[in-house]
């Protein structure tokens, strides 16, 4: 017969070892939020470094050109675009004034009239993050002021961009918002399977272990207490997370709470089984700490937090598939950027519930183990 | 559920017990069984079984060939647990957590709660006398104070059989003197106990006796009888006399 009194008390127990260690209470609710606000610096700061140097020719067809471009791009995605004379342009791209430059041809009058007009553009290209960002906004920009601008061949097509739709998120969406999704998934599961792994070892280094089977407590009752106690943790981190980023980060949330904690929780389950599975293999802390590279880094890579699942290589594609951290990156993506619906994310929950139950099996497993 | 056990003579009893890891001999041919309210010592040096046989009595594994029947059940069964108390080796508590913190945390496991968990940890504390010491995290306390709240801990739940693996391992003689008047006074109460130890001094305390060595039995009997079979006053002399006697005789 199992007893939730005893489940609970068990569950009691993690929580008030964990209020107690203060360190570990930091680690769990400051640690993301530091982490997050680096995060949101690095990610929405790093473009405004870019800056364009405009030379036009001498005439003033190209002076006019020049003058429309700079004002098109100077300020958009933290481009700062600067109108300079064709001489200044080396120096500027070699003392690092200037991440690139666009250069009007000297014939760029009689160009305009044949209708065909080649600008050149010269990158710094040590950061290719900036050098493709310039070359991007390069690309779409020039076509349609060059046919706008005074002089030009009647006969060229008329090219305007319109601003652009955007089906989820908006002009003011930054990777910021983008990422906190990936993230909250990404700590739950770390820090869960991280202080399980360590409590569970340490049961069975303290030897508390022995009087935990000895006592009239089953082993579904003790799984039972361990997930209990750690989902309320890794719930409470999310909301602290969430709070965090919503507030202070200012990232947009369109989701449901309940389906984001639905998520998170599956993720939990996950994590604080494979925490006590794994800790069947390792005999010290250190021992737990090398299971990170093995466990959790190809789901931080793979997962979908630093390159889009879609476009990893096919091998490593189809790896991704097989990982937890990917389907609860995509279910919290899609319930907090795009306001999906359990209808719209059930197939991931599905894989979660079935990753949850896996580990189960293999805690159940190694609690085995502990009897002779 | 199951209809109770019916009462068997012996709270212990053990019959042709062998347990086997792998290749490896851990057991080999057990028999012998323990009345209620005795001290019965399992004697022997490390490696020789002691932990295997307590480990087979708590039902924390089953037997390769053999019985083990413990209060009517043959283990392992989980109905014995809530009448069994275990002081393990190492003190085996939670650091962060306060002594009181942790007797209660295992009576609540042992299925008590409310008044009757509070009034029954508190009786233990002044047992262990360290009622002053209750609030205290157990990570501060001395060696000493730990194997008093490991052993508050395993009498909780009132057992009316007692596991002691060890249980005096790195106290001093005035405490471990204290221990065992409080195990006799178990003992008059109807509570009967297995302790495994390797102080010889402590072997004299026990009623019976087992000499445990690569996992045979030598010898069972009372200290006494055993001095007087070996002829030799000390527990040390008698447990090699035995040691180099030929096997079938024990």
């Amino acid at each position: 017969m199992m007893s939730l009194r005893r489940v609970f008390t068990l569950a009691g127990r993690i929580v008030r070892q964990f209020v107690r260690d203060r360190r570990t209470m930091a680690l769990l609710f400051l640690a993301p939020l530091l982490v997050m606000t680096l995060l949101n610096f690095v990610l929405n700061s790093s473009a405004s470094g870019a800056t364009l140097d405009i030379a036009p020719a001498g005439d003033a067809a190209s002076a006019a050109v020049a003058q429309k471009l700079h004002d098109a791009l100077n300020g958009q995605n933290g481009i700062t675009a600067r109108i300079v004379t064709p001489a200044q342009v080396l120096g500027d791209l070699k003392d690092g004034t200037a991440d690139g430059a666009l250069i009007f041809p000297p014939d760029f009058g009689s160009q305009l009239q044949s209708g065909t007009v080649t600008l050149s553009l010269t990158l710094e290209g040590s950061n290719p993050g900036v050098a493709k960002q310039v070359q991007g906004m390069m690309a779409l920009l020039v076509n349609g002021i060059a046919a706008s601008a005074p002089g030009a061949n009647p006969a060229a097509p008329r090219i305007t961009i319109a601003p652009a739709h955007y089906l989820y998120g908006g002009p003011q969406f930054t990777q910021t918002d983008a990422l906190a999704p990936l993230f909250i998934g990404l700590f739950s599961f770390f820090f869960v399977f991280l202080l399980t792994s360590v409590a569970f070892l340490r049961e069975r280094s303290q030897g508390t272990i022995e009087r935990l089977l000895v006592a009239p407590l089953n082993r579904t009752e003790l799984v039972l207490g361990y997930v209990i106690g750690f989902t309320l943790f890794a719930l409470a981190q999310s909301v602290v997370i969430l709070l965090y980023v919503i507030n202070v980060l200012q990232v947009h949330f369109h989701g449901n709470l309940a389906l984001l904690f639905l998520v998170t929780a599956l993720l939990t389950i996950g994590g604080v089984n494979m925490g006590i599975f794994v800790s069947a293999f390792a005999r010290n802390e250190l021992q737990v700490m090398q299971f990170i590279p093995l466990l959790l880094v190809p789901q931080i890579l793979l997962g979908g937090l630093f390159f889009p699942v879609k476009t990893l290589p096919v091998v490593l594609h189809q790896l991704a598939y097989f990982l937890p951290l990917t389907y609860a990156n995509f279910a919290l993506q899609d319930v907090m950027i795009k306001g999906f619906g359990i209808g719209d994310i059930w197939p991931d929950l599905a894989f979660l519930a079935g990753f949850a139950a896996l580990m189960v099996l293999g805690a159940a497993f190694s609690l085995r183990q502990d009897r002779l | 559920m199951t209809t109770p056990a019916i009462p068997d003579p012996a709270p212990i009893a053990l019959s042709h017990v062998s347990k086997t890891f792998g290749t490896v001999r851990a057991l080999t041919d057990i028999s012998f069984s323990v009345a209620a309210g005795e001290t019965f010592g399992l004697i022997g040096p490390n490696g020789s079984g002691k932990t295997t046989l307590i480990r087979l009595l708590l039902g924390l594994g089953q037997p390769t060939s053999g019985s083990v029947r413990v209060l009517g059940f043959a283990m392992p069964d989980r109905r014995a647990a809530r009448q069994i108390g275990y002081m393990t080796q190492a003190s085996a508590l939670y650091g962060e957590l306060s002594v009181r913190e942790n007797i209660q945390f295992f009576a609540a496991l042992y299925g008590l709660h409310g008044r009757d968990l509070r009034a029954r940890a508190a009786e233990v504390l002044a047992l262990v006398d360290l009622a002053d010491r209750a609030a205290s995290p157990v990570q501060t306390l001395s060696g000493g104070m730990r194997q008093r709240v490991s052993l508050a801990v395993a009498l909780v739940h009132r057992p009316r059989l007692l596991f002691l693996d060890e249980p005096t391992v790195g106290i001093d003689p005035e405490l471990r003197h204290t221990f065992w008047d409080y195990f006799a006074s178990l003992n008059a109460q109807g509570v009967t106990i297995v302790v495994s130890t390797h102080h010889l001094d402590e072997a004299a305390r026990c009623h019976r006796l087992g000499l445990l060595r690569f996992g045979t039995l030598l010898a069972v009997d009372t200290p006494a009888a055993l001095r007087a079979q070996s002829g030799q006053d000390d527990f040390e002399q008698a447990f090699l006399y035995f040691a180099q006697r030929p096997q079938e005789v024990a």
